[in-house]
């Protein structure tokens, strides 16, 4: 058997049990990508020597001879580092980012680094020197972003999983387009030291992966504590494996309908409107959480742009203020989609910043409120499948309707789970928790993939190469 | 939101004032994207306790 077509979990047993090496997984992966990643454009490195190598070490934890890849924001010491920018393109980083320091200590071998959009908000563009990489479920199709290349390699099979950051949906959303899992945890909860960042306070770091139990394998190498984050979070660590569970008896659910169902119209016009398509799918999977044995309840916040707005002015004041040099002395450096979005905070005065975050205080009040009768929430991802790539506007950000926006802006932890296919493209929901209880989302997102098989299907191109 | 965009003098202002060197198309672009930022502005700016503070706070950073 082809060995990247195993999860986490199996590929685990299988080493464990001495019937895969390391090595061999890593040949295969390495092989997947010299063969099919001309085509998708997930890595903009490839660290084959390297892997190799790393693939001879002894274990050392759960992750022992998992490869995986790492988003090109992530810094790895003595390895290029471009954050998806001309500025960066030779920028080659002295210390590794905190989260490749515990994944490799887990055991985790990289392959490489993953396509990014210019500092995580800059794609998909091609006026870069990295071209953006494609959905592996229809290469004409935009696989979301900004960890494009990281969902794409995983849905692909070309990692067994990647890291991505999200600072309003960049790994939730390439997560639902891509058809895999995808963890924006609690603000705090894992490290963001040696990240790039985009903006301070709505900057997560989260794994993508096939299945919700490889995001729990992949979160218990990732969780805790580091005194060198600023917002890292001093709380413990439970054991997330052992909190999955096929069955939801006496769980209570949220059902955050008003976000899609009404206010995506209201507050972004009509061409936000969900499909029909999507909205089956999403009453589905929360019939299917109802079957499971949890109680739904529909639960009522502000509007939407109350919390998107807010996230999307918080972003980009902070966001400029980071840039703000550049773009006055160097703006030849920057892409156009990231000096077009980017550019806008040059607008925004203090007061503008300081009104944004006093709403984000009182929606997380309200968001903690509404959360605190039930133990978790569902709301949508993206409200259809994923646009053709050719077809996206360049201030669509600030354009549609983002349902993942208000998580960051709450810090709550997120995830993203397949609920099905529309025109071979798949679609997605959210499962939203209280601070630090990613345990819950995932026993959640668990249950409900046992109880289905979209995260079973596979893109064509993730089928085992010829031979294999 | 607003038909009309913000006119050309008055966003000269804001890009001599940002301390940008634009080129006209990318004057252009912006000036016509502007508008969200003016939805984004009407969207945060509300009454509100003088009591409310910001999400964060000042913080005594650990040595």
């Amino acid at each position: 058997m082809d060995p990247t077509q195993l999860t986490i979990a199996a590929a685990s047993r299988a080493i464990a049990d001495g019937s895969l090496s390391p090595v061999a997984l890593t040949e295969a992966y390495l092989e997947r990508i010299a063969a099919l990643d001309r085509e998708l454009h997930s890595y903009v490195l490839v660290l084959r020597e390297e892997a190799l190598r790393a693939a001879q070490a002894p274990a050392r934890g759960v992750l022992h001879g998992i490869p995986i890849g790492l988003k090109d924001i992530y810094k790895t010491r003595g390895i290029r580092t471009t954050a998806g920018s001309r500025r960066y393109q030779d920028h080659v980083p002295e210390e590794d980012v905190e989260t490749w320091v515990r994944l490799r200590q887990a055991g985790a071998i990289l392959l490489g680094k993953n396509e990014t959009h210019e500092f995580a908000i800059g794609g998909p563009d091609f006026t870069l020197p990295f071209a953006p990489a494609r959905n592996p479920w229809n290469t004409a199709h935009y696989p979301a972003g900004s960890s494009s290349g990281s969902a794409v390699a995983v849905a692909a099979g070309l990692c067994a999983a990647a890291m991505g950051s999200d600072t309003g949906g960049s790994i939730r959303g390439p997560a639902a387009y891509c058809g895999i899992v995808g963890l924006k945890p609690t603000y705090g909860r894992v490290s963001r030291r040696g990240v790039f960042p985009l903006s301070y306070t709505l900057d997560h770091c989260g794994p993508l992966t096939r299945t919700v139990e490889d995001c729990a394998i992949m979160m218990q190498a990732l969780a805790g504590y580091d005194p060198q984050d600023p917002a890292s979070a001093d709380v413990p660590v439970p054991d997330y494996r052992a909190a999955l569970s096929a069955r939801l008896d006496g769980a209570r659910i949220g059902v955050i309908r008003h976000f899609h169902e009404r206010d995506a119209v209201a507050d972004f016009g009509a061409d936000n409107a969900p499909n029909a398509a999507y909205t089956a799918a999403f009453d589905a999977a929360c019939r299917m959480l109802e079957s499971l044995g949890a109680r739904l309840v529909d639960l009522q916040l502000s509007p939407l742009i109350d919390y998107a707005d807010a996230n999307r002015l918080i972003m980009l004041a902070e966001a400029y203020a980071l840039h703000e040099k550049d773009f006055q002395e160097r703006p030849q450096d920057f892409g156009h989609h990231m000096f077009a979005r980017i550019g806008l905070g040059a607008f925004l005065s203090a007061a503008d910043y300081v009104e944004a975050v006093r709403q984000r205080r009182e929606l997380c009040l309200e968001f903690a409120r509404a959360l605190d009768g039930v133990d978790v929430a569902v709301a949508a991802n993206a409200t259809g499948p994923a646009p053709r790539i050719d077809s996206l506007p360049v201030f669509g950000t600030f354009e549609r309707a983002s349902y993942t926006g208000p998580f960051n802006l709450t810090g709550s932890p997120a995830l993203s789970v397949p609920i099905g296919f529309e025109d071979g493209l798949p679609l997605a929901f959210q499962i939203v928790g209280k601070p630090f209880e990613e345990a819950g989302v995932m026993r959640t997102g668990y249950a409900f993939e046992q109880a289905t098989d979209f995260h079973r299907q596979r893109p064509a191109i993730a089928a085992p190469l010829p031979g294999r | 939101m607003p038909d009309q965009p913000i006119s050309v003098e008055r966003f000269a202002l804001l890009v001599e004032r940002a301390g940008l060197k634009l080129t006209p198309e990318q004057f252009e672009e912006l000036r016509q994207a502007y508008r969200h930022v003016e939805r984004m502005q009407r969207s945060v700016r509300r009454a509100r306790d003088r009591a409310a503070e910001p999400a964060h706070i000042f913080v005594q950073p650990r040595a």
